[in-house]
């Protein structure tokens, strides 16, 4: 009798646990929210280097410099390799297009098309030669030269012992003359953070 | 008898039932103790303050804020720019105006005129002047004017007009002080000279191969220099190229107006002296080589 209730119980708690597992539930949260489950990088750590970066960026003298070099004329940038030297998967284009963006909204700095972008453009141009009209076509060996590359990594240092990690990102950007190699600028953002599992997840 | 043998049969029920109540209880203190031991902190060795806890905002930056101060800068230098442009054009001579246009410094231009040719503005450059003389230098070495035919490093003013222009080049320094140093042979002629400068160094380092990528380079930029040819020559010879060696030296006594080098007299002994050791050298070469 005994043992017959015992199973009964058991059987409850495993319908009741596997019904409770299977309640899924999404919700919109606010994109400025620092929400974090793994310790992983993740949207809040991108957006603290974008707004570093976009910060440390905008208030140096460099592109003063260069405008006043140049009866006021911003500077031109080319957005260069910015690499991931970690273990872990960190998308560098969220903060990257964040600094762009920034660039082009306050026109502080020109950018010109990437690599990757650049090749795209020039296959169009190169169309428009055959197919588009005189008129409408794009010309072409118009493209305007940069003076600066933004280059830049994403370095990573992990300590763990037991249940406790400590993971540090250190990204560095730096804005290199393409005439003379000079480092015109150099922007830095640091994260530590510390993440501590529990042995029971409530 | 009945009642006798069915109290024993409960008692051992019971004596059964017992140790399955002690099993559940202990098994549930068990339990109690392991939850409560998962649940207890644990024994954490960083204490430092927490800088954005979890659930925080962190909203963007507004990139018009960190710009305002560049905004504003801007607009002032290309505002006095526009100023020192329409001064500059305001009654220019003609080849100057060319020049503006043109974007290149020329000399005589006024201080005004220079910036306008560089496509900058007062902020870019230093002034001192002088008792009519003055220089303008670069505001900042790292961002140095240009104009159409290269880095500008120093305008020299005479009586406010400029009388020497400094520019960096890939050789060195090239510095125009007189009309005839504005034409394009005159900047190919002094760029051919450094290569040739730098040749004659690199042979005194021994760097044969690197001597005469110069003076081939200097060659081109200037093929009337026939003391490039010579000296190529020389080196090729040296080098025990011989074929290499007699075309430039050929090429060297094509190029030399024998005629004019003779008339000339004593300013061209040296030539003339080079003339006959390449002569020379073009016999014994052709019998080699044959």
């Amino acid at each position: 009798m005994l043992r017959s209730r015992t199973l009964l119980a058991g059987l409850a708690v495993t319908v009741l646990t596997v019904s409770g597992c299977s309640i899924k539930r999404v919700e919109r949260i606010d994109p400025n929210s620092v929400t974090d489950l793994s310790g992983r990088w993740n949207d809040a750590d991108s957006r603290l280097v974008a707004n570093a970066l976009i910060t440390q960026s905008l208030e140096a003298t460099w592109a003063r410099d260069y405008a006043a070099s140049n009866g006021g004329v911003a500077p031109t940038v080319i957005v260069g390799q910015i690499r991931n030297r970690t273990m872990e998967h960190i998308p560098i284009g969220t903060f990257v297009r964040d600094l762009e963006r920034a660039y082009v909204q306050t026109g502080v700095v020109r950018l010109v098309a990437g690599a990757e972008e650049r090749e795209e453009i020039r296959d169009e141009r190169a169309d428009q030669q055959t197919n588009a009209t005189a008129e409408t076509r794009a010309r072409m060996a118009r493209e305007m030269g940069a003076r600066f590359m933004l280059q830049g990594d994403v370095q990573a240092i992990e300590d763990s012992e037991g249940r406790e990690r400590i993971v540090f990102y250190q990204v560095d950007v730096t804005l290199l003359d393409l005439e003379t190699n000079v480092r015109t600028w150099m922007g830095q953002h640091k994260i530590k953070k510390y993440i501590q599992r529990r042995r029971l997840t409530p | 008898m009945r009642r006798t043998a069915k109290v024993p049969a409960k008692a051992a029920a019971r004596e059964r039932e017992l140790p399955v109540a002690h099993i559940t209880l202990f098994t549930l203190l068990l339990g109690v103790m392991l939850l409560a031991s998962a649940c207890a902190p644990y024994p954490q060795r960083v204490d430092q303050p927490v800088t954005i806890p979890n659930n925080a905002s962190v909203p963007r930056v507004d990139p018009a804020d960190a710009a305002l101060g560049n905004q504003t800068a801007y607009g002032m230098m290309r505002f006095s720019a526009d100023s020192v442009y329409a001064l500059a054009i305001r009654g220019c001579a003609e080849g100057v105006c060319d020049a503006i246009g043109r974007g290149e410094i020329i000399l005589g231009m006024t201080p005004e005129q220079v910036m306008a040719a560089s496509r900058t503005g007062p902020q870019a450059w230093v002034q001192r002047r002088f008792d009519g003389f003055g220089t303008m230098v670069p505001a900042s070495p790292n961002t140095s004017p240009y104009d159409r035919v290269g880095q500008v490093m120093v305008v020299q003013l005479d009586r406010g007009a400029a009388a020497v222009v400094s520019r960096r080049g890939p050789q060195g320094i090239m510095v125009v002080s007189k009309p005839q140093d504005e034409t394009t042979q005159a900047r190919a002629r002094a760029q051919a000279e450094a290569l040739v400068r730098e040749g004659d160094d690199l042979v005194a380092a021994n760097d044969m191969a690197g001597a005469l990528n110069r003076y081939d380079r200097a060659s081109v930029l200037d093929p009337e220099q026939p003391e490039i040819e010579y000296k190529a020559a020389r080196l090729l010879d040296l080098q025990l190229r011989p074929q290499e060696a007699l075309m430039r030296y050929q090429r060297f006594l094509l190029s030399m107006d024998l005629e004019r080098i003779r008339a000339q007299g004593e300013a061209s002994a040296l030539m003339a002296e080079a003339i006959a050791l390449a002569q020379q050298r073009i016999v014994i070469l052709q019998r080699e080589v044959r």
